[in-house]
């Protein structure tokens, strides 16, 4: 067995805490948590789903830009939080299970420890009304 | 691996007559290895005594800190052997940002708080960041990860032939989650303290004094007690006693943590409270057996 990072683990009891929608990729960009809120956003929950590997997670649940176009995964801002080790922002459209879709705001920032980076926390916030035009940014 | 308690107590030293059945020195665990090689598992006020019991030739001594929380390092100023020119000391401890160990550790042994400066000591003494990977002190294999408590704080393994020991003083693995149905790689500290032939874990708060001390640091009982069960450690001590906790008290919470440990399933006798001054043989391959000292 692996042991997950202090960081992680620490940063998964925060979020576990929190309304706001939230997810957590490992060094290696894979998606090893999402909270509650998160899952009342897409309609699943976490423990559903389980760990999800950096590809299958735009199929499940887009993201889209403005037009409705899949956004590349190298765009998403968790991805370029972990890959940079910069915070990244960006304007999309999630879809949840029922096919319901939810316009937010994405704010993603690595998580450096001293042993280099251990990951990404993306926080997602609705955004405003008609302010998904900007795709990522 | 011989395995030494001389200091039980968590946060501030606590003498009295009402702290001395298990003892009011801060955390120290004196542990022999199978080679002779000898290590101090934190330097709080019980390694004074540690140090008045090691002979008086030369010593190559490991002191091995999880934190440099006053009642971890608040010993080394009285520890007798680093007054001798013929003692070796290595210290270790973790890492941080913000400067190195030796400088950290310094600003308690300076002035105007010590009345000796680092540069003065007698001993030979280095310092020393663990390592991310396993080392070798001895006959043993040492392994640190840091675990949740406040600020950088490692949890160590020592694996000494088939014998184990994990010591995890400092610890609140369940600070924000269900330790019951956290998945295993998700609790802090549990690879150190998986299978280990000895646990000493932090237990300084009963379970109705830990909702006043969410985010301190600690366990509370139950949280430990989870924490010994899921890591299937063959003994587990309850270490770190709060020092508001008189003998009595600790009386009262020993019966109560193992008649809820036989609740959980666990063997009978598996779990103590730690007594200072009490030793513990932890032979191959066999339960660890217990001796005062």
């Amino acid at each position: 067995m692996t042991q997950r990072p202090l960081e992680l683990i620490l940063a998964r009891n925060l979020m576990s805490a929190l309304s706001t929608p939230a997810f957590l990729v490992d060094e290696g960009g894979l998606l090893v948590f999402y909270n509650e809120a998160a899952g009342m956003l897409l309609g699943k929950r976490f423990e559903e789903l389980g760990t999800v590997g950096p590809q299958e997670w735009g199929s499940l649940f887009g993201p889209f830009d403005e037009s409705g176009e899949p956004i590349p995964y190298d765009d998403l801002p968790l991805v370029r939080a972990v890959r940079a080790g910069r915070p990244a922002h960006a304007e999309m459209t999630v879809r949840s299970t029922d096919g319901t879709q939810h316009d937010v705001e994405v704010s993603a920032f690595p998580i450096q420890t001293p042993h280099g980076s251990q990951g990404a926390i993306a926080v997602f916030w609705p955004a405003l009304a008609g302010s998904n035009g900007a795709g990522p940014a | 691996m011989k395995v030494e308690l001389w200091g039980t107590r968590g946060s501030i030293p606590a003498p009295g007559p009402e702290t001395i059945r298990y003892g009011g020195n801060t955390s120290c665990v004196g542990v022999t290895l199978a080679d002779g090689s000898m290590l101090a598992l934190d330097a709080g006020t019980g390694i004074r005594c540690l140090g008045l019991a090691l002979p008086d030739e030369p010593t190559r001594l490991h002191i091995l800190l999880t934190h440099l929380h006053l009642d971890h390092i608040q010993g080394l100023v009285f520890f007798a052997p680093a007054f001798r020119p013929q003692t070796e000391i290595v210290i270790w401890g973790p890492a941080s940002p913000e400067a190195s160990l030796r400088d950290r550790i310094a600003r308690y042994i300076s002035a105007p708080l010590s009345p000796v400066e680092v540069r003065e000591l007698p001993c030979d003494v280095s310092f020393r960041h663990c390592p991310e990977s396993e080392w070798e002190i001895g006959s043993a294999r040492i392994r640190a990860a840091s675990v949740s408590h406040r600020g950088p704080t490692l949890g160590y393994r020592i694996d000494d032939g088939d014998s184990s020991l994990a010591y995890i003083p400092d610890h609140e693995p369940a600070l924000g989650v269900d330790l019951e149905a956290l998945e295993e790689d998700w609790i802090s500290g549990f690879a150190l303290a998986r299978d280990a032939s000895l646990l000493i874990h932090d237990g300084q708060y009963t379970d109705a004094e830990y909702p006043d001390h969410v985010g301190w640091g600690h366990s509370a009982t139950s949280h430990a007690l989870t924490f010994a069960r899921r890591t299937a450690a063959e003994r587990t001590l309850l270490f770190h006693h709060d020092p508001l906790h008189s003998d009595d008290q600790l009386d009262d919470l020993r019966a109560e943590a193992r008649q809820r440990w036989v609740e959980l399933g666990g063997e009978a006798g598996a779990v103590e409270l730690a007594v200072e001054r009490t030793g513990y043989e932890l032979p191959a391959r066999a339960p660890a057996a217990a001796a005062t000292v």
